[in-house]
């Protein structure tokens, strides 16, 4: 069994999953094996596959939620005091209900060295981030999907993570409101910096978004691809990228 | 429908009851002594409550009913939660729990009085029994269904001990089933008070045992009638707290 170990140690990579393996149950077969991978500081990886493969169950791996049957997950901590190693976005936003919107974001900035300012403060400047700084008094059932998943994304960025992981979190949005918040999620990657975990299983999404593209499939499911992406929504390149993983995904994914 | 209309045939609806409660007592198709008519009641009201019985009364009753419910409440929903929470002491504590269960307060009475002789305690003592219960029940059903996700995500933003697992997710998840454990043991406990008080222990049930022993029944329902107001008044109290508590709910 293997937990995830904190480093201190100044390295380029944020995350290094080394012989990682992954399953359910004591003797079940595993779901995952082999994966090797080094996420670098300030990049957005992509992990994308078909449903099952165990992209999830992988990111829960790196959140510490999930135990790796073997292998090494090391997080590369940064010595800045008053944060935390991850921050995770979820697909069901997952708010506290009985917690105003404010309340909300600060629920990972507790327990931390914070001042009560500095964690009102945080939360402030993470509600900005997701320009929904107007909505603090707010409860969460008066929130739309879309917001609520802003609020979301807040409250992970709140606690100023090494690395932001994202469980699909656009995967229940309607396409205008999922749209929107891709543009806001670049926009919060370049402002930022911050370095993005980001699971999917939309190669449109992923091709849009990412810089690097991390492919799983086959039984058990292993990396089979893992791709430079710099098409952004450039038209015909774009296209291009996402007809290729395509036709890639369904060469590995043999049922 | 609104509040007004609402409120307006809730009034109709309790003068019609007492019309037509009175329309029978008068015809004289029972005789008075099986039923008095409700207009007995305010001058039996004013009878008691000049010589001092009713307020006395009330006063002890008052007294055994908020000792016992805030016993069986806390101690309700603490065992109920542990029991929730803890797979092991649930396991412990299961047989214990269904074989004392079936046991209505009132069987308790010989016990009660062996153990605290004919006194307030032992009133205390059986309304907290029953109001344990059921927030036991209340509280542990309540702890049960509060969403797994929510715990989750307690673990992923560092909130996974014991101490705020427990009060920033746990128990505020639980929070409307408990209070309406807490609530169920508000109207219960009143019920009990007068099953403990009819053994003699000062109250506004042994009132009502003596007044029948005399065949004053107009007392009786006078007696009847307080309960449901003291009951009436300390539910709509615990809603409208509620309400307050509640107020992240759409």
């Amino acid at each position: 069994m293997a937990a995830v170990t904190l480093s201190k140690t100044a390295s380029a990579s944020v995350i290094d999953l080394e012989d990682v393996s992954i399953g359910y149950g004591k003797d079940a077969p595993p779901v995952l094996v082999d994966v090797n991978l080094s996420v670098e500081r300030g990049s957005f990886v992509a992990i994308v596959g078909p449903s099952g493969v165990g992209k999830s169950t992988l990111l829960r791996v790196v959140a510490g939620l999930h135990t790796a049957r073997s292998g090494g997950v090391t997080i590369h901590q940064d010595q800045r005091p008053g944060h935390r190693p991850v921050g995770l976005v979820f697909q069901d936003s997952r708010l506290l209900p009985w917690r105003r919107v404010i309340r909300n974001v600060e629920f990972g900035l507790e327990g931390l060295p914070v001042s009560r300012d500095e964690r009102r403060h945080r939360a402030e400047a993470a509600l900005k981030l997701v320009r929904l700084d107007g909505y603090a008094r707010r409860w969460p059932y008066e929130l739309s999907g879309g917001q609520r998943q802003r609020i979301g994304i807040a409250r992970a960025m709140a606690v100023d993570p090494d690395i932001l992981l994202m469980d699909e979190p656009f995967g229940a949005l309607d396409a205008i409101t999922r749209h929107n918040l891709q543009d806001e999620l670049r926009r919060i990657h370049q402002e930022t910096g911050k370095t993005v975990l980001f699971v999917t299983h939309d190669l449109e999404e992923a091709v849009h978004l990412a810089d690097r593209i991390i492919v799983l499939g086959g039984t058990p499911a292993r990396v089979v691809r893992d791709v430079r992406n710099s098409a952004g929504r450039d038209g015909a390149v774009f296209r291009d990228q996402v007809e290729q993983l395509r036709s890639e995904i369904a060469d590995n994914y043999s049922i | 429908m609104k509040t007004y209309n609402k409120i307006a045939l809730s009034a109709l609806g309790v003068i019609v009851f007492l019309l037509a409660w009175e329309a029978v007592a008068r015809s004289g198709v029972v005789p008075a002594r099986l039923l008095p008519s409700p207009s007995a009641v305010p001058t039996a009201f004013l009878t008691e409550f000049n010589s001092g019985t009713w307020q006395a009364m009330v006063l002890a009753s008052l007294s055994h009913y908020l000792v016992g419910l805030s016993l069986g409440t806390f101690l309700g929903v603490s065992f109920g939660t542990a029991a929730a929470l803890w797979g092991k002491w649930d396991a412990f504590q299961a047989w214990v729990v269904r074989m004392l269960r079936p046991i209505p307060a009132i069987a308790w009475i010989p016990f009660a009085i062996i153990w605290f002789g004919v006194s307030e305690g032992a009133a205390s003592f059986l309304i907290a029994l029953t109001v344990f219960w059921i927030n036991y029940y209340a509280s542990y059903a309540a702890v049960r269904g509060v969403d797994k996700d929510l715990i989750e995500l307690g673990y992923a933003f560092g909130q996974g001990g014991l101490i705020p697992r427990l009060f920033k997710i746990i128990l505020p998840g639980a929070l409307p089933g408990i209070l309406s454990g807490l609530r169920a043991g508000l109207g219960q406990g009143w019920m009990t008070v007068v099953a403990a008080e009819l053994f003699g222990i000062s109250g506004l049930g042994m009132r009502m045992m003596e007044a029948s022993g005399l065949l004053a029944t107009h007392i009786v329902v006078l007696y009847m009638v307080t309960i449901a107001l003291l009951y009436g008044v300390s539910d709509f109290l615990f809603m409208q707290v509620q309400s307050r508590v509640l107020s992240w709910q759409r």
